[in-house]
C-alpha cells in the first residue's frame, strides 16, 4: 500500500484526482515488469508487445523478484504506483520456459491472471522488415475458434487481448485508421479432457483494392502479416472471485440510455405521441345549452326564483351582451340577446 | 501496383461462412466459431501461416463490409489543423461495445449528504429552484449581479447616508461605521459556510 497523502498543491491535487474512479474511465494502461529469470526473447517479446500497446504503456528495465502465483502483492503495488491495470510480468524457468504472466487489476487489486508461454514457433517485428502498423491507431480483432465463446480459459484469453489492445473506446472511427488487425486463432477444435490447444497471435496490416463486385463503397480486403507472430502455451490461471468480478462488471446507471416512453416513429421518420388522459366523467359533459336546462329551472324548485330570473333577463337585455346571468358555464351571449340565426352559426 | 490491382479486381468481395460469424462493432473485433482443422494449423504443417491468414482475411473482409454499411459522417477539419488546409474525414458511427470487460476501477462513490441535505429530507424541504446570478435593480434601470464584483449585496458600503437602528443589535456597535458593519456580516456568513463545509466533508469519510 502507498501511504496516501493530503496532497499539498495544486497539482498534486490534479494528480491524485486523475487517479480517482470515474464513471467514464480512461483507457487501461499496460505496465511491462522484466522478471528475475527473464531471456532476449521475452525481452524482444515485451519490446514488440509493447510497440502494439503504444502510446498507453511503460516498460520496466531492471529485473524484479515477483512469483505471481505465490505472492502478487509487488505487482499490486507497481499497480497503484503507475496507475495501471494491465501488467505483463516475463519470466523464464525449466519448468516454464519463455513465459508471460499477463495480469489484470480491478482497483489496484489482482483481477485475474494467465500464463502464456511463447513456443517455439515466434517472429518479432524486426524478422518481418516490413511496413509496420502505425503508432496509436486502434486495431481490429479477429477471433478464430468456438472455444472463445465455450471454454472458460480461452474466454479468459479473449477478454484479456480485447481489453489489452482495444485502446480508447470511442463511438466515431475514422475509416483510414483501420490498417491493422490482431488475429487470435484457437490451434484446432478439442474435446474435454484433452490438453489444450495452443493459442495463435498474428497481426496483420490490411491493403484494400477496388473490387468490380463491391462497387464503390466495399473493397475486397488482402492481409500482409508484420508481426509479431507468437504461439503461445496457456499455462497456470487465476480467476476472479465471484464478488469481484460481479463489482468490475458493473455498469453505471447514469451511462444508461434512458428508455424514451409514448414516443414512437414508422417507417416513414413521423413521430408520433401516446398521451395518457384522466378516465373521463361523462356526467360533467357540456351538452348543448339551452336556457330551459338550467338548474334553476329544475321543477321541484320554488316559484319566486323563476320571477327573478325574469326580471334579471330583462335587465340584461338592456344592458348588451357583457352582462352574466351568475352561472358558470352560461354567458349572456349565449342567450337569445341576438337574432336566431346567430347562435346556430354558432 | 497496378496490375496487382487489377488481379484483384475481379476477386469477390463476399464470404460464404458456415455458421456466421458474431460481430462487436464496438470493439472492431468478429467472432468466428466455425470449425477449425487441427491439422491445417499444427506446426508442422507448411502452409499453416497461409491458411491462418486466409482465415483472417475472411474474417476481415466480412467485418469491413459491416463497418463500411454503418452510418457514416463527413467532417472537414480546417480551423484546428496545423497546416491550415482542410482536409474532410469520413468517420463512422460504431455502436456501444457488447463484450462485458471489466473496469478498471470501483464505480465513483456517490457523494455523501450534507447536513443541511440530511435535514431537508427529513423535513421534505424541497431545494429552492435557481433564479440566476442577475437580478434588476429598479433604481439604476440595469441588472446587477446578487453578489461578486458590483453586486447587489454591496450596495450599502457606498451609501453616503445609512439608516441605523435605534437599539445597536450588539453593545459598541453604535461607535462603528454601519458600512462596514455590513461588510463584516458579509465576511461572518462566508466564515460560517466554510466552516459548514470543513465539516460535511469530514462527516464523509
Amino acid at each position: 500500500m502507498i501511504r496516501t497523502v493530503k496532497p499539498k498543491n495544486a497539482r498534486a491535487k490534479r494528480a491524485l484526482d486523475k487517479k480517482e474512479p470515474k464513471l467514464t474511465e480512461n483507457t487501461k494502461q499496460a505496465l511491462f515488469v522484466t522478471g528475475k529469470s527473464s531471456s532476449q526473447v521475452l525481452h524482444d517479446a515485451m519490446v514488440d508487445l509493447s510497440a502494439l500497446k503504444k502510446p498507453d504503456m511503460k516498460r520496466f528495465n531492471k529485473k524484479n523478484e515477483i512469483r505471481p502465483f505465490e505472492d502478487a502483492e509487488p505487482l499490486e503495488f507497481f499497480s497503484e504506483k503507475n496507475d495501471t491495470s494491465l501488467l505483463v510480468l516475463s519470466t523464464s524457468s525449466k519448468k516454464r520456459k519463455n513465459n508471460l504472466t499477463f495480469v489484470r487489476t480491478f482497483g489496484h487489486k489482482i483481477y485475474d491472471m494467465i500464463e502464456l508461454q511463447i513456443a517455439e514457433n515466434y517472429k518479432f517485428l524486426s524478422d518481418f522488415k516490413k511496413q509496420t502498423f502505425a503508432l496509436g491507431l486502434k486495431p481490429m480483432f479477429s477471433f478464430q475458434g468456438a472455444a472463445f465463446d465455450t471454454h472458460p480459459v480461452y474466454k479468459h484469453v479473449k477478454s484479456l487481448f480485447l481489453d489489452f489492445f482495444r485502446g480508447t473506446v470511442s463511438d466515431l472511427q475514422d475509416v483510414a485508421g483501420l490498417q491493422h488487425v490482431i488475429s487470435v486463432t484457437v490451434q484446432g477444435d478439442f474435446e474435454d479432457g484433452e490438453p489444450l490447444p495452443n493459442v495463435l497471435f498474428r497481426v496483420y496490416k490490411l491493403k484494400t483494392y477496388r473490387s468490380e463486385q463491391g462497387g464503390p463503397k466495399l473493397p475486397r480486403v488482402e492481409l500482409e502479416e508484420v508481426g509479431p507472430r507468437f504461439d503461445f502455451k496457456i499455462g497456470r490461471i487465476r480467476t476472479p472471485s465471484p464478488e469481484m468480478e460481479k463489482e468490475a462488471l458493473k455498469r453505471a446507471k447514469q451511462l444508461e440510455p434512458k428508455t424514451v416512453k409514448n414516443i414512437t416513429a414508422d417507417g416513414m421518420g413521423d413521430k408520433f405521441g401516446t398521451i395518457h388522459m384522466g378516465k373521463q366523467d361523462l356526467g360533467k359533459l357540456q351538452t348543448r345549452k339551452m336556457k330551459g336546462l338550467k338548474a334553476k329551472f329544475d321543477q321541484n324548485n320554488v316559484d319566486s326564483e323563476t320571477e327573478e330570473y325574469l326580471e334579471d333577463a330583462e335587465e340584461g337585455i338592456q344592458n348588451g351582451a357583457e352582462e352574466s346571468y351568475g352561472e358558470d358555464f352560461v354567458t349572456a351571449t349565449d342567450i337569445d340577446v341576438g337574432p336566431p340565426a346567430k347562435r346556430m352559426k354558432k | 501496383m497496378s496490375s496487382v490491382g487489377e488481379e484483384k479486381k475481379s476477386l469477390p468481395v463476399t464470404v460464404e461462412k458456415a455458421i456466421p460469424v458474431t460481430y462487436d462493432l464496438g470493439n472492431l473485433a468478429v467472432f468466428d466459431s466455425n470449425i477449425l482443422d487441427r491439422n491445417d494449423l499444427d506446426s508442422s504443417n507448411g502452409k499453416r501461416e497461409s491458411h491462418i491468414r486466409d482465415l483472417t482475411r475472411d474474417n476481415v473482409q466480412l467485418m469491413i463490409n459491416q463497418i463500411l454499411s454503418l452510418p457514416m459522417k463527413n467532417t472537414t477539419e480546417g480551423a484546428g489543423s496545423s497546416t491550415g488546409q482542410s482536409a474532410s474525414m469520413t468517420l463512422v458511427r460504431l455502436p456501444d461495445p457488447i463484450t462485458e470487460l471489466p473496469r478498471e476501477k470501483p464505480l465513483p462513490k456517490p457523494k455523501a449528504p450534507t447536513k443541511w441535505e440530511q435535514f431537508a429530507a427529513k423535513k421534505g424541504i424541497k431545494p429552492k429552484e435557481k433564479s440566476g446570478k442577475m437580478i434588476y435593480d429598479e433604481e439604476a434601470g440595469q441588472w446587477v449581479p446578487k453578489w461578486g464584483f458590483n453586486g447587489a449585496n454591496k450596495k450599502l458600503d457606498s451609501q453616503w447616508l445609512v439608516e441605523v437602528d435605534d437599539q445597536p443589535k450588539k453593545a459598541g456597535d453604535e461607535l462603528i461605521d454601519p458600512r462596514t458593519l455590513s461588510r463584516a456580516d458579509r465576511k461572518k456568513i462566508i466564515k460560517k459556510n466554510e466552516l459548514q463545509h470543513k465539516r460535511n466533508l469530514k462527516g464523509a469519510k
